[in-house]
């Protein structure tokens, strides 16, 4: 094993991070596994079986997604035993039960059930469906070292009645979070790198939720309609002293949302504050160039404080396909997963090298991915905090407390809000847990941990 | 044969291509008037007296039309039945790789054609994209099919007998092409005419002349002989006189109903000298209903009504006129639509984003009024967007409720941004009041049961069903397009069938056997 491995990166530019890399993926590896409890090992074999069964896979996401618009149980199981109908049970045991359950005489048995599991599905990756009820588990993060970014789930916005309610969720969550951190412990990771202090409250917001006017062809129309929202919340971040990052969506928003925060970080006012973020999703085969124009931007602003990046490999790869493959375009996105992996790695090089300009944030769930962010930037003369490493609530709970062990800032992406909000968010996570090109499922399927090390 | 693939739609998130599209209207914009003859027997006659303006700008005038004779129609028709025997003869393939080198006309013209769309008929920038797309994809689909259809198809062969089937050219096929589709339409109906070897007559809507003659000079260009193609422009007395003419064999048509029965009604019966029936694809309309039930995701649902009433200000056949709800989200439903009404850009077309732009003519702009006005006076909610531009033919978008059920807002197509929201007791009631309908052309449900979809798909009447998207944007070769009905003759623009309606089908039997020798 070893020896293809060196033999694979001999040569190469960089090859000399590869052995450090791979420690920490097996030190990291080693311990996120040691701390994967019973607790979801139920969870896990049924994300193992429905990953080898693309339409199981199919028919579970759409009764997970249809659940919340079920008025009871007996609708729920016509729903489970409709989704069933084409799918080979090959002799699958859980098939046949299921089908069998869809019964008409087991109708709201099976249906409780389904809604059950759904509501638990749902309980691993949402926090709590208001922020006080998040609140508890928010502290209990931070106490064991564990940052958090808070995300506010909820219905697509199409009016402005929705955008306006969405900010004003926004504009509370901050104020509410402020006020319940003041008494958290301190934490000095936490709340400070070799650039300045950080703060405690770091809310993620949607642009898209703030504006019912996205039109992919007029950018300007949706900025402009989001545009008093968002100075709203940096207002009001700054006044309480929290983090406002703005998430990255689909391609179709991607322009407005970018010229938006880029527009409101030159005005003055904000020169020292609030502390604020920006995504770039690596699947893009255009994300270097969105960086270069970042850095220039942020290069170039009056701000006094750095603006952190958050760099993922972005969560609408599906969506980004199937609309360019209906459209006849070119994808945006790299179609090899191998391509993103690459080009998230030459992304984490240039944030690295561009602090205290930016702030590197890495988001991730691939061990050899976050091995090599923590590498690079150590080899680089950054201190360990310097650098923030960011995981998904539900999916990365092993690797969250992996990380926070190591020694790294670790922050972990809290989702709040209620189950009919939360399922399109839970289905793309779903989808993601169990997609063949997953880290985390061919973890889960026993890949070996040196090959999922090696070099993309 | 190569495959077929739809046009590339111009990526317009990407402000380069918007660029582009400014630019070419620009240039539009400072040249004179398309100036648009009469095109017959490869003759043009220019003497514009027709003039087609902006709906947005009704002072800025986009083309001037000369408009055709009585005896230019005639000729036309006897040049094209001419031309047709020459170009009949021409070999499948052949004429395949014309209509394919037109299509590339069209292609390179693509920017300053959406421009021209957008200001001739007030198209918005991606609508009038996706109208050159379909014509492109229009002329490239059929002359791929009329190859296919040229080879003939399998018929039962037993010993002794020889059996084959093979399809003719008719002759002379009449286009009556309408204003909304300026391309496309215009396009696809000359094009299958064309790819099967007959001649084509067309007479544009006199509303887009300009977009017509576009059309007809990439046909040209490309190599259609002389007298196969003719433009007539005019009004409705070319189209009828058109339609009339002996020597026409096959109509195609898109329009109103109103037209439509009149030119099925006179092709009933043989004129003097005609020694054929003459054959009419209609394409007449729709009154369409989207069916929402209970377990639909609102958050898809909002956007696909606005889009698929509202878009291009609701003048699409295919267009969303009536939502049926279900009861136990409808009230839900109605307030996020009418909360989404204000979200709607209405304004000029050349204005990127802009949903709503203006009706195509004050007529259509009084009518639209008037329906909402009568609805309104009989007792319905209505709930409008408030200001729209004084300038250009603007309707507001408008979302009726509580509607008497046989106001004509409910019976009529309105062809204008105006959508109805009813509620039903369950998806079945839906399908009900689609069963009573004259109209059968397009149809939209929202569900996310699978046995609710099959017993829909299975019971619906209308000719395309959407769903749990849109209603609108039917692509050539993947969504066949047309209704049932009164909505049209059932023929399938952009499908494996529509070509037949083109042609005459031929078969013949060959006795093999020679004193009980049968090879």
């Amino acid at each position: 094993m070893l020896d293809t491995f060196v033999k694979g990166d001999v040569g190469l530019p960089g090859a000399e991070l590869e052995p450090e890399v791979r420690d920490l993926g097996r030190k990291l590896g080693r311990s996120a596994s040691s701390s994967r409890g019973a607790k979801h090992a139920a969870y896990d074999r049924a994300m193992t079986l429905v990953a080898g069964n693309e339409e199981l896979r199919a028919a579970l996401f759409r009764l997970v997604d249809v659940a919340p618009a079920c008025a009871n149980p007996a609708e729920l199981a016509e729903h489970l035993a409709a989704y069933l109908d084409g799918v080979e049970a090959g002799g699958l045991p859980l098939i046949l039960g299921l089908r069998a359950a869809g019964s008409p005489r087991l109708h709201t048995a099976t249906g409780r059930g389904a809604a059950a599991a759904v509501r638990q599905m749902a309980g691993r990756f949402i926090v709590g469906e208001t922020i006080p009820e998040a609140v508890p588990t928010l502290r209990e993060f931070w106490t064991q070292e564990v940052a958090t970014t808070v995300d506010l789930l909820g219905e697509a916005t199409v009016t402005r009645a929705e955008g306006q309610a969405y900010a004003d969720r926004c504009d509370r969550a901050l104020v509410d979070l402020a006020e319940a951190a003041r008494s958290w412990p301190a934490r000095p990771l936490l709340e400070a790198d070799s650039a300045g202090p950080l703060p405690r409250v770091n809310l993620s917001v949607k642009v898209t939720a703030l504006t019912p006017l996205v039109r992919p062809e007029a950018p300007e129309r949706g900025r402009e309609d989001a545009r008093h929202h968002l100075l709203r919340l940096l207002r009001r971040a700054d006044e309480v002293g929290a983090h406002l990052h703005v998430d990255m969506e689909s391609m179709d928003s991607r322009e407005l949302i970018l010229d938006l925060v880029l527009d409101l970080l030159d005005r003055p006012e904000f020169a020292d504050g609030p502390s604020v973020g920006l995504v770039l999703q690596a699947y893009l085969r255009d994300s270097e160039e969105i960086l270069d124009r970042i850095l220039e931007r942020a290069a170039g602003s009056g701000r006094r404080l750095p603006l952190s990046v958050r760099v993922v490999k972005g969560a609408y790869w599906d969506h980004e396909k199937i609309e360019a493959a209906q459209n006849g375009w070119t994808p945006p996105v790299w179609t090899e997963k191998v391509e993103t992996d690459r080009c998230f790695e030459r992304i984490c090089r240039r944030l690295v090298d561009a602090f205290p300009l930016v702030r590197p944030a890495f988001a991730s769930h691939n061990l050899r991915s976050v091995a090599f962010a923590a590498t690079y930037a150590r080899q680089a003369g950054l201190a360990t905090g310097d650098i923030e490493i960011q995981v998904l609530r539900g999916l990365g709970d092993e690797l969250q407390e992996a990380i926070a062990g190591a020694g790294f800032r670790c922050r972990t992406y809290c989702p709040v809000g209620d189950m009919v909000s939360g399922m399109a968010y839970l289905v793309r996570r779903l989808l993601e847990n169990t997609s063949n090109a997953s880290f985390l499922a061919s973890q889960a399927a026993g890949s070996d941990l040196d090959e999922l090390l090696r070099r993309p | 044969m190569t495959e077929f693939r739809n046009e590339i739609l111009l990526e317009l998130r990407r402000s380069h291509e918007r660029d582009r599209l400014v630019a070419a209207l620009a240039e539009l914009d400072a040249a004179p008037p398309v100036a648009v003859p009469v095109i017959v027997g490869g003759e043009t006659r220019l003497d514009p007296t027709l003039a087609s303006v902006d709906p947005g700008d009704p002072d800025r005038i986009v083309a001037a039309a000369t408009v055709a004779e009585e005896h230019e129609v005639s000729s036309a028709v006897t040049a094209a039945a001419a031309a047709a025997r020459g170009w009949g003869e021409t070999s499948a393939v052949e004429r395949a790789a014309v209509l394919s080198r037109a299509a590339g006309e069209l292609r390179d013209r693509r920017y300053e054609l959406a421009a021209l769309a957008v200001r001739e008929c007030a198209k918005p920038w991606a609508e009038a994209d996706a109208d050159i797309c379909e014509a492109i994809d229009f002329l490239e689909y059929y002359a791929i099919e009329a190859v296919r259809l040229d080879a003939g198809r399998e018929l039962i062969q037993l010993p002794g007998e020889r059996n084959s089937i093979s399809y003719r050219p008719r002759g002379v096929v009449a286009v009556i092409a309408p204003w909304n589709f300026p391309f496309a339409i215009a396009t696809g109906m000359t094009a299958a005419g064309l790819a099967t070897g007959n001649a084509v007559c067309l007479k544009p809507a006199e509303q887009s002349p300009g977009c017509a003659l576009a059309v007809v000079e990439a046909l040209r260009r490309a190599g259609i002989p002389e007298g196969a193609i003719a433009l007539l422009p005019g009004e409705g007395e070319v189209g009828a006189a058109l339609a009339a003419e002996p020597g026409v064999h096959t109509i195609a048509f898109t329009g109103s109903g109103a037209v439509g029965l009149e030119i099925l009604r006179a092709a009933a019966l043989p004129g003097p000298g005609q020694d054929h029936l003459k054959r009419v694809v209609a394409e007449m309309g729709g009154k369409n209903c989207i069916i929402v039930d209970a377990d639909a995701d609102l958050d898809d649902v909002v956007p696909a009504v606005l889009h698929s009433a509202f878009g291009f200000a609701g003048q699409k056949c295919s267009a969303a006129s009536r939502v049926l709800a279900h009861e136990r989200i409808a009230a839900h439903l109605q307030d996020r639509l009418r909360g989404a009404l204000d979200t709607l850009l209405v304004g000029q077309a050349a204005d990127f984003g802009v949903d709503v732009p203006p009706l195509i003519e004050p007529s259509a702009q009084a009518r639209v009024e008037r329906m909402v006005a009568e609805a309104a006076a009989a007792g319905a909610n209505v709930e409008r967007v408030e200001d729209v531009p004084d300038r250009g033919y603007f309707s507001a978008p408008t979302i009726l409720a509580d509607v008497d059920p046989d106001s004509p807002v409910i019976r009529e197509e309105i062809f204008g941004p105006v959508v109805t929201v009813e509620t039903v007791s369950d998806v079945g009631a839906g399908c009900d009041l689609v069963e009573r309908q004259a109209h059968a052309l397009t149809g939209g449900l929202f569900s996310r049961n699978p046995r609710t979809i099959a017993a829909v798909s299975r019971r619906t009447p209308v000719g395309n069903l959407y769903v749990n998207r849109g209603i609108t944007g039917a692509m050539v070769g993947r969504q066949p397009f047309g209704g049932n009905r009164l909505s049209g003759t059932g023929a399938k623009a952009g499908g494996p069938d529509y070509l037949l309606h083109f042609v005459e089908p031929v078969v013949v039997t060959e006795n093999t056997v020679r004193h009980g020798l049968a090879p």
